[in-house]
Parts: structure tokens; C-alpha cells; sequence
């Protein structure tokens, strides 16, 4: 059976899991899910500094899962297109589940054991 | 036994994330246990070896080659202990970088906008850039001279030398550009049996090499040193280095075999530099051409006279390929560093469709200092002028980041620099410092008294020197860190970057901020002097 995809579509896969593999761009992202925004409403919802916000909303437009609007002087930053909901939304939810069955799960895979 | 791996948390490619694929070996990220038999640690350096041996062996470029032939061809064997005295200097710096890098995981430009504040990160970025086009220039005339030699023109040379670096560069793969990289450095050590042909007879060498001291000490040598100086110990090493080890993959687990990389790289170093020295000096030694250097191509041409048709041919071979390393590596420090400030993709992992804006800006340095080459009756002796007069100014900057940085708890950990390791750089800084103001001083304003400038700054450097052993002698307490067992120790890495407390103010710093922002604020106005004085 051949593979369902090759080894460029990997690589890209890895590239846009890499953008959400920092929790600040998480957070980020997170508050873009409301709508779209600036870095200063974000530095506010988020209490982080403006260099970190910048920053790593440069690093999600590198890896675009964000765009970039000017309107008059600001810019304003929002999520890329649906895509990048749906992928953020279900990796809460992955992450939610994993640990409502946490417990019991890590023990039967022997994770954390000696 | 099981080792984790030592995970870099603030990487901004994901590219440099993975497995080791250096030009002699590869090592897979998970492969992280201890390696027992010597066959297993020759494997695991074979794979490393690399980012130390290509930034040491590429500081020996147009500006290094040209700088030794003259100090042979004019001064003898004589300095050939200036380089003996430079390569434990340049070891020191470059070990520093290439333990920021696999620690951190971030480019030195980025440390510098973080813990330094954006004023002086812009500062830092904007000198590197500029002062790196102008080096590329001078790699560029160098190659032009080169070829000059073997009658062709520069432009046919000089764009095909850039259309190949930018080939060579933007191929995707980390271990083709630094399999292209050891040829040229292979290549670069050609200069070796120069130093045969030369026909050393011990009587001469050991005569040779007696210091001089006492006689002879002019204005115009202690110029000569400096530029000698400058131009082996320049600021994109440090950028280059460090990026470069991050793109490699290397991690804390290695950095041990990364010390042993940049030492063969600082051995490689002195011998090419100490053979083209030495050669010069032997082969010119009591003929007309002694004390009557003009340029490396006029070199060459002594050597044909001297040594015969092979000699000078290969002589202008090692200048080429010197050039075009040297151009290689400069370049590649600028885009790594604009990659790194910006957050875009920087990586030799990716294709040039991949990460546009790193290949672009490095074929974009590229052809702007071709243009710059190439522009019929540009000011090329001015642009030399000003690479040694901006390095003058960068050079200080960047080894008190560097210093800093190194003792920053919070960047570095149990991985700060021990107290010996400091008393050494902060005087190897200090002194550097120093010569880089006092070529900076005889640049912008010739005719000053050079020895009275020299001593001036030198009391200046020993209070300095002094003020910080007293600082921390008094406040070495708070310089201890959280206890932690060697395990712990070993496999620490830096947490997110943007997670870090702010720095804490110390004496130390405060000294060494306050004395650099001192020194550029002198540096700006003699400048401005400067360029007032052309003017009118």
C-alpha cells in the first residue's frame, strides 16, 4: 500500500505544527479565534510584553496561520481562514480529552512509570 | 541508559530542529547516549565538525590573506607571534558563541535584542549589516585581484564568483553547503606546501623569529598590529558561528565536541595564517621586494620572480579561494542575523523557494557589493578605510554583548562562564577594545600622537579592569545559582526566551553598558568630525 502522502506534505505538516508548538503563539492564536486583532488589544488580553506579541505574531505569519491587515495606521492581525480554526479548535479539544481520561490512560500505557 | 535530549525550547525554524547531517557524518536527535569506544566519539565528531573549522579557516580571507603577506613581506618572521598570541583569543570568543547557541537555541542577534533592549539590538543588527556589505566588497576586490593574476577580467570573475556562492547556498541542504565549504577550505590549505617551496633553512626561521621588542616600535607598526588584529578578530564570526551551530542541530549534549570543532578550527587557522606569513617573509627576505608591499597581487607576482611560475599561480589560487569563503560565510552571517531578528525562516535545511527572505537577503548582499565592485571608479580604497573604522566601532559592542550575555543566569544557567574564563575575556575584551579605539582614533583623525592616545586609553582600561574585580569580588554571592545535581546540570537548556525575567541590574553590567554606550557616543562624534572635515 503506498503511503497516503509524501514526504513534502510532511515536512509542511511539521512546519505548521511547529508554529503552534510555543505556548505565547498558542495564546495568542487563541484570542485571534474572538476575531481579529491588534497587538495592543492582545497585549492586554494577554498581559505580555509588546516585543514577545510582535515577535511571535511574525513567527504565525512565517508559517501562515495569520494574516495582516493595515487599516489607517495599525495593523490588524487575524486567523489565516478556517483552517486554522478548525486545526486549533480540535487540538483543545485533543488536549481536553486527554485529560479528563488522563489517569487512567497514562497508567495503562506505562507512561511515567519507571 | 537513556539520555534526554536536550530540547532547545526558543528555535524559530522548525528546521533547526532534527536530526545532525554535517558533511562527514550524521546523527540521529534521539541518539543521545553516552559514547563509550573511541571509534563512537571520532563517529559523533565527524558528524559535528564543522561550524568551527569553517568560521576559523574562513576568518583567513581577501582581508586576512592581504594583511599576513604584507606583515611577512614587510616586517619578516617577526609577527608571526602576534597570530601564535591572536588564535588563543579568537578560540576563547568563538567558544563563548558556540555555547549560546546550543544552549539557547537563539541567534546572537536575537540574545541582544532581548536582554539588551531593541535601541541597542537595531545598533548591534544595523553595524553588522552595513560593516558586513563593505567586508564582502573587500572579498570581492580580493578575488578580482586573484584573477587579475591568471588575466582575467573582473567582470567575468567577480559575477560568476557570486552567481556560484548564491548556487552553492540556496541548494536546501545543510550538508551540501558545508561539503561546498570544505572544499574550499581543503583548498585554502594549499598555502602549506607554499611554505616548502619557500625552502625554510632552520638558521633563518630561528633568526627570524626573534622578537622585536625593544627597536622599531613606530607609530606606523602599532598600526599595523592593530589592523592585523581587526582584521582577524571580526564581529561576524561571532553572529555566523552561533547560527551556525543552532542550523546544525547542535545541542548541549555536543558542545563538548564542538569545543574540540572550533579548536582543530583555530589550529587550521594559525597554520594557514603563519604559512602565508611565513612564506612571504622567507621568500622576500633580503631582496628588493622586503618592506615594499603594494598588494596581494603584486605578492603573487614577487613570488613567481622568486620561487618560480607554480608559487605565484598558487599563491593567487589561495587569495580566490580565500576571497570567495570569506565572501560565503560574511554574507551568510547578515541573513542569518536579519532571519533571526525579523522571525522568518533561516535555515540552509530550505530551498530558496522555501525561505525567500534568508536566501534573498543573501543574494541581495551579494549583488550589492558586486554592483558596489564593479561600479567603474567607485572609492574602493575609501571602503577600505571604512571597514576598519565601523569595525573599530562594532567590534567593542559586540564582545561586551558577548561577555554579558556569557553571564547572564537566565540565558545561560549552570552554563554561564566560570570566574577564570571571565578575568581572561574581560581582559582580552579590554584589550581589544582598546585597539579597535585607537584605529578608529587614526583613521578618523590622523596626526594624532598615537602613543600618548594608546596610553591614555590603556589607564582607562585599567580602572575599568579594576572596577569590575572589585564589583565582583563584593557581589559573587548572588552569583550563585539554584543548586542542582550534575545530571540536572548537564541537560539544562534555556526555558522560551520571552519567558525570562527581565535582567537584573548588577554592578558589572552597569560598568560595562554605561563605558560602551561612552564609546559609541565618542566613536559618533569623531565621525561626524570626520565627515564635517571632508566637507569643507
Amino acid at each position: 500500500m503506498s503511503p497516503r502522502f509524501g514526504a513534502d506534505v510532511a515536512e509542511r505538516v511539521a512546519d505548521a505544527m511547529f508554529a503552534l508548538s510555543a505556548p505565547s503563539r498558542v495564546l495568542i492564536l487563541g484570542c485571534l479565534l474572538d476575531g481579529p486583532a491588534t497587538v495592543k488589544d492582545l497585549m492586554e488580553k494577554l498581559s505580555m510584553e509588546q516585543s514577545t506579541v510582535s515577535h511571535q505574531l511574525r513567527v504565525l505569519r512565517e508559517y501562515e496561520l495569520v494574516t495582516v491587515e493595515r487599516v489607517g495606521r495599525t495593523r490588524v492581525y487575524a486567523l489565516r481562514d478556517e483552517h486554522v480554526r478548525g486545526l486549533l479548535e480540535r487540538a483543545v479539544d485533543h488536549v481536553e480529552r486527554d485529560r479528563s481520561q488522563g489517569s487512567k490512560r497514562r497508567r495503562a500505557t506505562g507512561r511515567g512509570g519507571g | 541508559m537513556f539520555t534526554p535530549t536536550a530540547d532547545r525550547r526558543s528555535l524559530l525554524d522548525r528546521a533547526h530542529r532534527g536530526d545532525i547531517e554535517g558533511a562527514f557524518g550524521r546523527l540521529a536527535a534521539v541518539d543521545t547516549g553516552p559514547r563509550r569506544s573511541r571509534a563512537r566519539r571520532l563517529a559523533a565528531l565527524a558528524a559535528i565538525v564543522g561550524p568551527g573549522v569553517i568560521v576559523m579557516v574562513a576568518d583567513n580571507d581577501a582581508g586576512g590573506v592581504s594583511v599576513y603577506a604584507q606583515a611577512g613581506q614587510d616586517h619578516g618572521l617577526a609577527l608571526a607571534w602576534l597570530i601564535v598570541l591572536l588564535a588563543p583569543v579568537l578560540f576563547v570568543n568563538q567558544e563563548m558563541v558556540a555555547r549560546l547557541g546550543a544552549v539557547t537555541g537563539a541567534g546572537h542577534a536575537r540574545l541582544i535584542f532581548e536582554r539588551f533592549g531593541r535601541r541597542w539590538g537595531r545598533f548591534a543588527v544595523g553595524d553588522l549589516l552595513v560593516l558586513n556589505l563593505l567586508t564582502i566588497v573587500t572579498e570581492l576586490i580580493g578575488a578580482a585581484l586573484a584573477v587579475s593574476y591568471f588575466g582575467i577580467s573582473r567582470y567575468v570573475s567577480v559575477p560568476v564568483a557570486a552567481v556560484g556562492l548564491i548556487a552553492a547556498t540556496s541548494t536546501g541542504s545543510f550538508r551540501r553547503w558545508e561539503r561546498t565549504m570544505c572544499v574550499l577550505i581543503a583548498l585554502n590549505l594549499l598555502v602549506v606546501p607554499l611554505i616548502v617551496m619557500a625552502h625554510p633553512r632552520p638558521s633563518v626561521v630561528a633568526h627570524g623569529l626573534a622578537p622585536v621588542l625593544g627597536g622599531g616600535l613606530s607609530g606606523q607598526l602599532v598600526l599595523f598590529v592593530i589592523a592585523m588584529v581587526g582584521t582577524t578578530v571580526a564581529p561576524w564570526q561571532l553572529f555566523l558561528q552561533q547560527s551556525s551551530v543552532i542550523d546544525k542541530r547542535i545541542t548541549a549534549r555536543w558542545l563538548s565536541y564542538e569545543r574540540v570543532d572550533t579548536l582543530i578550527g583555530t589550529v587550521l587557522f594559525a597554520v594557514v595564517a603563519i604559512a602565508v606569513l611565513g612564506c612571504c617573509a622567507l621568500a622576500f627576505d633580503t631582496t628588493a621586494w622586503h618592506g615594499s608591499f603594494v598588494d596581494a597581487a603584486q605578492t603573487a607576482r614577487g613570488l613567481q620572480a622568486r620561487l618560480g611560475t607554480p608559487a605565484g599561480a598558487l599563491f593567487a589560487l589561495v587569495l580566490l579561494n580565500a576571497s570567495v569563503l570569506g565572501a560565503g560565510v560574511v554574507a551568510l552571517s547578515g541573513s542569518y542575523a536579519i532571519g533571526d531578528v525579523l522571525g522568518v525562516k533561516h535555515s540552509l535545511h530550505r530551498g530558496f523557494d522555501d525561505a525567500r527572505a534568508f536566501h534573498g537577503s543573501f543574494a541581495g548582499l551579494i549583488a550589492l557589493a558586486v554592483l558596489m565592485v564593479l561600479v567603474p571608479g567607485a572609492p574602493l580604497g575609501l571602503l577600505t578605510t571604512l571597514v576598519q573604522a565601523l569595525a573599530g566601532v562594532l567590534l567593542p559592542g559586540a564582545t561586551v554583548f558577548l561577555l554579558l550575555l556569557c553571564n547572564d543566569r537566565a540565558v545561560l544557567g549552570p552554563w554561564v562562564n566560570p570566574r577564570w574564563l571571565n578575568a581572561a575575556a574581560s581582559i582580552v575584551v579590554g584589550i581589544l577594545v582598546v585597539l579597535s579605539a585607537l584605529l578608529t582614533t587614526s583613521t578618523l583623525a590622523p596626526g594624532v600622537d598615537l602613543v600618548k592616545v594608546a596610553l591614555a586609553l590603556g589607564l582607562v582600561l585599567v580602572v575599568v579592569l579594576v572596577g569590575l574585580a572589585v564589583a565582583h569580588s563584593r557581589g559573587h554571592s548572588e552569583r550563585e545559582g539554584p543548586a542542582m545535581t550534575p545530571w540536572e546540570a548537564r541537560t539544562w537548556t534555556m526555558p522560551r526566551l520571552e519567558t525570562l525575567p527581565p535582567p537584573r541590574a548588577c554592578r558589572e553590567r552597569t560598568i560595562a553598558l554605561v563605558a560602551l554606550r561612552c564609546y559609541v557616543l565618542t566613536a559618533a562624534a569623531l565621525l561626524v568630525f570626520k565627515a564635517l572635515e571632508l566637507v569643507t
